[in-house]
């Protein structure tokens, strides 16, 4: 049916454009139903594992999800009368903000603290009221400073950063929440800096700017590649084809996701650039029409046998990108899979306009002024003359230029063992983001913003009464207090230290764990019977058989949460445990998980579709051994681009593996566009060199016009704030350009050997048997 | 000692209503106001007979049906003035059996309060800042046990409404000082003075905690909520409470309620 599709489109082209037309209003239909879903942390489902563990700790200890910190940092110190005040009026206001669990936010003036007042126990808030005279000030600064549960947690130890922790109601969206507090923030008045760190935060406002950014970058990569277009065919109206394709094929793409009730998620809403992006490659039917239109007088005739030569290989590309992305359906991260699919569903679209709607506008088009256009198309001048000098250099001398190939091949297999797996969301952000200053500021002066549980689990109710199960949790928190990166610990064993000290007249050296289970049962009890029960809570559970390690980290690493796992380990092994089972859990833990899940999927996936890819080239010229020539380019490509990662240092992380596993399937059409050419052209010019040299120039032309395309679309992302989105376009550049080079310099040289090789053979039949 | 409270009410709604105006000072002189609403009820709720003892088990139960007990025998005098004293002995949990705790109880003044600690033989004095505290752990504060200042609150009566069968007055109570909720709304039932249901509203004026009698039961006179509970509804922690062997008027001694009988609970009241 492909085969008659070009011949009715041209026969009735008005009314191939206005039934495209109509279908795409059709499909647009669809769209004012669209849900959007601005959460990373859905890329792993809400019953996996470590999400379904995560909710279950916060059952046990009332915890929640989210929490977002408030930094709060005086240089001359926070104790004084009107910074203290300032703390009380945000933490007051804070409170009062939808989307906060109200009851559990944490700052100097809600936090319980245990004190002995003349004999008298108290437990109140650590800052019950504002001190009004310097004395006040002064017993408030000692009463912190003599308190190991709020130095570095609450109050820094240099006495000039405080903080108030934030919790989050569940669904709560922590950067409107953010925007809030920042919106109070800005209303103080005084010398106090305010810094609003948090993962809810950045997860939260990375979402939302992803959606921005790309409502503002589709538009601007469309309004760029017109421009190159134009300047590329010098007529509009093709180049408006060209956009238009890519337009429609995001919205029947989009249009069918929202119609079968998906959300529209951060990777779906990259859909757009990379379909303006795969729309490029109908430029080969251009490029052939240009050159075509000057060598025929009939246009029905030149848009029919442009359709016939470029046909089968666009058919092939098309093929091996919507497998690129077909492929990711393979995998187990749900709106990759979404995203994959839908993207070789636009991928198809555009290759069913090549066919129909493209033509069919070739046909619409004045043809006088087409003309005129293409005569500046010729394979003597411009960017085909230095292609046929390149393609000259390859072809005389193939063995130099392979040479140079495995130079290449060596340096980057040489980068590659030094490429670093990390992931940090808070770096996603460009270093003077608010997001970014805001976590280093904290980490630098406070516990940390990231918090990893270590939830301890006992035989039975009671077990973590033990004074012997006690001692062994805080010989294992003093253990990873030895961690840089770790910046504060706490446990119900500094609570039972403090009542301790407490009871017994204060004394310092009575901040210990008693002797007797009876005692810390006691000192439970009567911290739960005057403080907020919260308290008491979020760090042993009621029935005694849980504690929960609060490990405050200075960085969102996932690379150190697992350093610290491990350390934590390696100590149990060294010193088993006395009945006690110990897991991890908390955000820290979960981005931890997320990291790495995504991470394996993508690695996994990125395997899977170079083995797909591989088929398909082979399958597209029935021949592995023209398969695995046409491989090269590609394969090089990606060989130096992570040998280029691993060079400069930069963490191998979530965006930068779940684009690489998007753009496999793209990059590959250059080649199959060379040698599907190279060989129609054999047919009619059977010597090898000539031939080659006619692809370098003519489709070569096409190829170069395609990677810098391409390249445009994805130039717009080099100015976001967000660094995966410079890292995608950069790397999507790279790729392009690169793949471009090498299919033009390497496969000629290749072609070159080969037949060599080929003709060797021939010439001793019996060896090549 | 009811009369005089009852006067004194009287006393302060019509100043509160002098100034308003003739239809409103005929209102108030007929219908009965907020204050003496809640004046009754705390009377009714808080300081029926002139002691009391009771055998109270708390159930706390978590959002996942966790289960702990609290086991404790309650023992509570009204002294002069509007002064209480209570005395408590835990039997359950177990770690805790034979802890001790006395509360002397003051009209606009912080309690004072003693808890005795038998692991370590040691008696001492707790402070008692927050009123917004949990007693024991449960969702219940002291406040819940032990009543609050009339003045705390500004109370407002919303309208008169059935509730759960019974005919309730419907007050309504803003605080005025410290407390863990912002405004209160209690249905009364016009026939115990006894509430039978609150919500708590907190600063964002979300409702997070309910209360209700579940069984009301009338022992020597006094109507008395034999079970009741307190469920958290933003967290799912409810608190189950049954007062059992409920009795008033049994001439619990005054000399209890000291440091004394801390260490040396009085045997005859607490079996």
């Amino acid at each position: 049916m492909l085969r008659r599709l070009p011949e009715w489109a041209v026969t009735w082209p008005k009314l191939t454009v206005a039934l495209a037309v109509a279908l795409t209003m059709a499909f647009a239909a669809w769209l004012p139903g669209m849900r959007t879903d601005t959460d990373p942390k859905n890329m792993l489902p809400v019953n996996s594992d470590v999400r379904v563990f995560n909710r279950q700790v916060e059952q046990w200890f009332g915890l929640h999800e989210d929490m977002i910190v408030v930094g709060i940092v005086r240089d001359g110190g926070l104790f004084d009368r009107a910074a203290l005040e300032a703390v009380g009026r945000l933490t007051d206001r804070i409170v009062r903000l939808p989307g906060v669990v109200a009851a559990d936010v944490t700052s100097v003036t809600t936090a319980d603290n245990v004190v002995a007042e003349a004999g008298t126990l108290s437990v109140q808030p650590l800052l019950p009221a504002i001190p009004v005279t310097a004395r006040d000030v002064e017993a408030f600064r000692r009463a912190v400073m003599d308190n190991p549960m709020v130095v570095d947690r609450l109050v820094s130890a240099d006495g000039r950063a405080t903080a108030i922790y934030v919790p989050l109601e569940r669904g709560a969206n922590g950067k409107e929440v953010a925007d809030r507090i920042r919106t109070l923030v800005g209303e103080e008045r005084g010398d106090l800096r305010f810094y609003v760190a948090g993962d809810p935060v950045a997860r939260d406002t990375f979402g939302s700017e992803m959606f921005r950014q790309m409502a503002l970058f589709a538009p601007m990569a469309g309004l760029l590649m017109l421009i190159a277009l134009y300047a590329m065919f010098r007529n509009l109206a093709l180049a408006f084809t060209i956009v238009g394709v890519a337009m429609m094929a995001t919205v029947w793409s989009m249009g069918l996701l929202v119609a079968i009730g998906q959300p529209v998620h951060i990777m779906s809403s990259m859909m757009p650039v990379f379909l303006m992006a795969i729309a490029t490659d109908s430029i080969h039917i251009f490029n052939e029409f240009y050159f075509r239109l000057r060598e025929v007088t009939d246009r029905r005739r030149a848009v029919l046998d442009t359709i016939d030569t470029v046909g089968a290989p666009v058919r092939y590309t098309a093929l091996a990108t919507a497998a690129g992305f077909g492929v990711l359906v393979i995998g187990g991260i749900v709106p990759v899979r979404v995203f994959g699919l839908f993207t070789a569903f636009g991928t198809l679209v555009i290759r069913l306009m090549s066919f129909s709607f493209i033509p069919a506008v070739m046909m619409l088009v004045g043809e006088d002024r087409l003309r005129r256009a293409s005569r500046h198309e010729s394979m003597d001048a411009g960017a085909s003359r230095s292609l046929a000098w390149l393609g000259r250099l390859s072809v005389s001398r193939p063995r130099a230029v392979v040479a140079s190939g495995v130079v290449l091949l060596v340096v980057a297999l040489v980068g590659l063992p030094k490429i670093r797996i990390n992931n940090n969301m808070v770096r996603w952000f460009r270093p003077a983001s608010e997001v970014r200053v805001a976590d280093a500021v904290i980490n630098e002066r406070l516990g940390g913003s990231s918090l990893l549980y270590v939830v301890a689990s006992g035989q039975g109710e009671d077990a973590l009464k033990d004074p012997a199960a006690l001692h062994y949790v805080e010989a294992l928190q003093r253990d990873l207090d030895q961690e840089d990166v770790v910046g504060k610990t706490t446990s119900v064993v500094d609570l039972v230290k403090r009542v301790n000290r407490v009871m017994l007249d204060d004394r310092p050296e009575q901040e210990r764990i008693p002797d007797s289970r009876a005692a810390i049962g006691q000192y439970l009890f009567l911290f739960g019977m005057a403080a907020k029960p919260a308290t008491l809570n979020t760090l042993i559970t009621g029935s005694a058989e849980r504690a929960n390690l609060w490990v405050q980290l200075k960085t969102w690493d996932a690379g150190v949460v697992e350093q610290v796992l491990n350390r934590s380990q390696a100590y149990q092994r060294a010193h088993p445990p006395p009945g006690l089972r110990f897991e991890p859990a908390g955000i820290a833990y979960f981005n931890l998980v997320w990291n790495r899940e995504v991470l394996r999927d993508m690695i996994w996936t990125f395997l899977a579709a170079l083995a797909v890819v591989l088929v398909i080239l082979t399958v597209s010229f029935r021949s592995w051994r023209w398969g695995l020539v046409s491989f090269v380019p590609l394969g090089l490509t990606i060989l130096l681009i992570y040998g280029a990662l691993g060079y400069v240092g930069k963490d191998l992380d979530m965006p930068v593996s779940v684009l690489s596993a998007l753009s496999l399937g793209m990059a590959v059409d250059f080649a199959i566009h060379f040698i599907r050419r190279y060989r129609q052209r054999l047919a009619d010019d059977p010597d090898t060199g000539r031939a080659l040299l006619w692809t370098v120039a003519r489709p070569g032309k096409g190829i170069v016009r395609n990677a810098v395309l391409f390249s445009l679309a994805f130039a717009v992302m080099l100015f976001s704030s967000l660094t995966p989105y410079i890292t995608v376009g950069a790397f999507i550049m790279a790729m392009m350009m690169l793949s471009a080079f090498f299919t033009l310099f390497y496969l000629p040289a290749l072609i070159v050997l080969v037949a060599r090789r080929d003709r060797t053979a021939e010439h001793h039949p019996a060896r090549a048997r | 000692m009811r009369v005089r409270l009852a006067l004194l009410f009287i006393a302060v709604v019509l100043i509160w209503a002098a100034p308003s105006g003739g239809p409103r000072r005929l209102l108030a002189q007929t219908s009965i106001g907020a204050d003496e609403i809640v004046g009754r009820v705390q009377q009714a709720f808080y300081a029926p007979g002139k002691d009391m003892k009771a055998r109270v088990t708390m159930t706390l139960i978590s959002a996942g049906g966790d289960k702990r007990l609290r086991d404790l025998t309650m023992l509570r005098r009204n002294g002069t003035g509007g002064e209480q004293q209570y005395f408590i002995y835990f039997h359950q949990p177990g770690d805790v059996r034979g802890m001790t705790f006395l509360v002397l109880k003051y009209p606009r003044r912080d309690d004072d309060r003693w808890l005795f600690m038998p692991a370590l033989n040691l008696v001492r004095r707790l402070a008692a800042r927050d009123s917004a505290q949990s007693f024991v752990g449960s969702d219940f504060t002291y406040e819940h046990v032990s009543g609050r200042d009339l003045e705390s609150d500004r109370h407002t009566l919303r309208g008169e409404e059935q509730r759960r069968g019974k005919a309730c007055y419907v007050v309504e109570s803003q605080a005025q000082s410290a407390a863990e909720y912002s405004r209160k709304v209690a249905w009364i039932d016009k026939a115990t003075w006894l509430p039978v249901e609150e919500e708590y509203y907190d600063v964002r004026g979300e409702l997070f905690k309910v209360f209700t009698a579940d069984e009301v039961r009338d022992i020597g006179g006094h109507p008395t909520i034999a079970r009741r509970t307190m469920k958290n509804v933003k967290t799912g922690h409810r608190t189950e409470v049954v007062f059992a062997d409920v009795a008033y008027d049994v001439g619990i001694e005054a000399d209890v309620f000291s440091e004394r009988y801390l260490r040396e609970p009085p045997r005859r009241w607490i079996q």
